[in-house]
């Protein structure tokens, strides 16, 4: 099993969590989230999610300008984008747990 | 923040990303390659050894992230197919090269030398629009033009460092540097050419200063670079002679002014004298009779020249010696037989 086919079904409530506290840019979520363990993740599939969040009115987006070189877009979380957040925890906790008692054999 | 240099690898890239989206509303496009070459140059300058993906595929990750439909068939238009396929191409060409140690060693070392390229475009640009002006000097270029290589090679620089670069100005490069590649053969050989229109200025400008400085005129007579006036002939016993018909060895009369101008040539300051031309049976006036005579001449306002006063006799110049040295008869040579 590839851990990249399962990062894509948990990018979104990766990316939620990493701009929780703080807004972020682009690359700077990616840094985030490889600092956070997640190595693999790939930039575009870190920018798409932001753009598809921010579509889905998950998060809010400002540009800032740059005297030198080309400007940066930050993406900040909002109340939906919290609401969804908590919500994706739960189900994650929910679901991590039953697999987690899966495969180590446990009864849940 | 880390600011970091947006190379220009980084705008084709970004290009090639934005062409591969082509198909989707350019306000999604921008929504969603917006500070993407910011975010690249970090990521680059974080990681040097770090490899631009195939912008293709790139692109196909963000679209897919970002939910949007994969890519469908573009009606595009041949200007923007070519600049897709040249995106493609070169993403193709960059991974190739990065696998083979020994061709991205020999890309990196021409990496280095990339500024210099800058000044060669900027110089080739510079010459090119001088000589389409004629102003262009060998390599070089007339006076003030050199400001205009100057000013070109700032932009040329600033655009090779990924500054400048407004909407299309990466374009306007990729197309330039072609050109320049294109030109620069041709431009050398022009340029080394002595017959180039440089070649051709200098040439002129001396013969100009030739016929204006340099004395004697160059339809007059000479001796050893002095002008000669008037010939005085004296005959084997050292008398002068009179009315003594010259010409060269090609049969040409040996004429110190124009016969054939209608301007007197004038024999003293001002013109208060002018050469009198002698005319011959045929009735052409000639100037080959020496000694030449002069004769008293005055401006004429109805003709607008001056012209020899009427009643004027013509005067002969006193010769230099009333009588030379005779001149001893040939010795018969000796014949062989005798």
């Amino acid at each position: 099993m590839d851990a990249t086919q399962l990062l894509k079904g948990v990018l979104d409530v990766a990316v939620l969590a990493v701009v929780e506290d703080e807004d972020g840019y682009g690359y700077d979520v990616v840094r985030r989230l490889r600092a956070a363990g997640l190595e693999e993740v790939g930039d575009a599939s870190v920018y798409g999610t932001l753009r598809r969040l921010y579509t889905a009115g998950a998060l809010t987006s400002y540009v800032v300008p740059s005297e030198e070189g080309p400007h940066r877009k930050y993406y900040g979380i909002n109340a939906q984008g919290r609401a969804m957040l908590e919500l994706q925890r739960k189900v994650w906790t929910e679901f991590s747990t039953t697999m987690n008692h899966l495969l180590t054999g446990e009864a849940a | 923040m880390t600011t970091s240099t947006v190379t220009p690898e980084i705008v084709a890239f970004a290009q090639g990303v934005r062409a591969a989206l082509a198909d989707l509303p350019a306000e999604e496009v921008d929504d969603l390659t917006d500070g993407l070459e910011a975010d690249l140059a970090e990521a680059y300058a974080e990681d040097l050894q770090r490899e631009l993906p195939d912008p293709g595929a790139y692109a196909t990750e963000l679209r897919a992230a970002a939910g949007l439909p994969m890519r469908t068939k573009v009606k595009t238009g041949v200007l923007a197919g070519l600049a897709q396929s040249w995106a493609d191409t070169r993403a193709d060409v960059g991974v190739a090269i990065r696998r083979n140690p020994a061709l991205a060693s020999v890309v990196e070392f021409l990496g280095e030398l990339r500024p210099a390229w800058w000044i060669v475009r900027a110089w080739l640009a510079a010459w090119l629009v001088a000589w389409f002006f004629g102003n262009e000097r060998g390599f070089g270029l007339a006076g003030s033009w050199w400001l205009v290589f100057v000013a070109f090679a700032v932009v040329s620089v600033q655009w090779g460092r990924g500054r400048w670069q407004g909407a299309g100005v990466p374009a306007l490069i990729a197309i330039g540097n072609v050109v320049a590649v294109v030109a620069f053969l041709p431009v050398m050989a022009a340029a080394d050419d002595p017959r180039s229109s440089a070649g051709d200025f200098d040439r002129g400008f001396q013969s100009g200063v030739d016929a204006t400085v340099n004395d004697p005129p160059a339809d007059g007579l000479t001796f050893r670079g002095h002008p000669v006036a008037n010939i005085f002939a004296y005959d084997a016993s050292g008398k002068p002679l009179r009315d003594v018909q010259l010409f060269t060895p090609d049969g040409k009369p040996l004429e110190p002014y124009a016969s054939q101008s209608d301007d007197v040539p004038c024999a003293a300051n001002e013109c208060s004298t002018v050469w009198q031309s002698r005319q011959l049976e045929t009735g052409q006036p000639v100037f080959n009779v020496f000694p030449l005579g002069t004769v008293a001449a005055e401006w004429d306002d109805q003709a607008q020249q001056t012209v020899p006063k009427p009643g004027a006799t013509a005067v002969v110049p006193k010769a230099p010696y009333l009588k030379v040295p005779g001149v001893l008869a040939p010795k018969k040579v000796a014949n062989s037989n005798e």
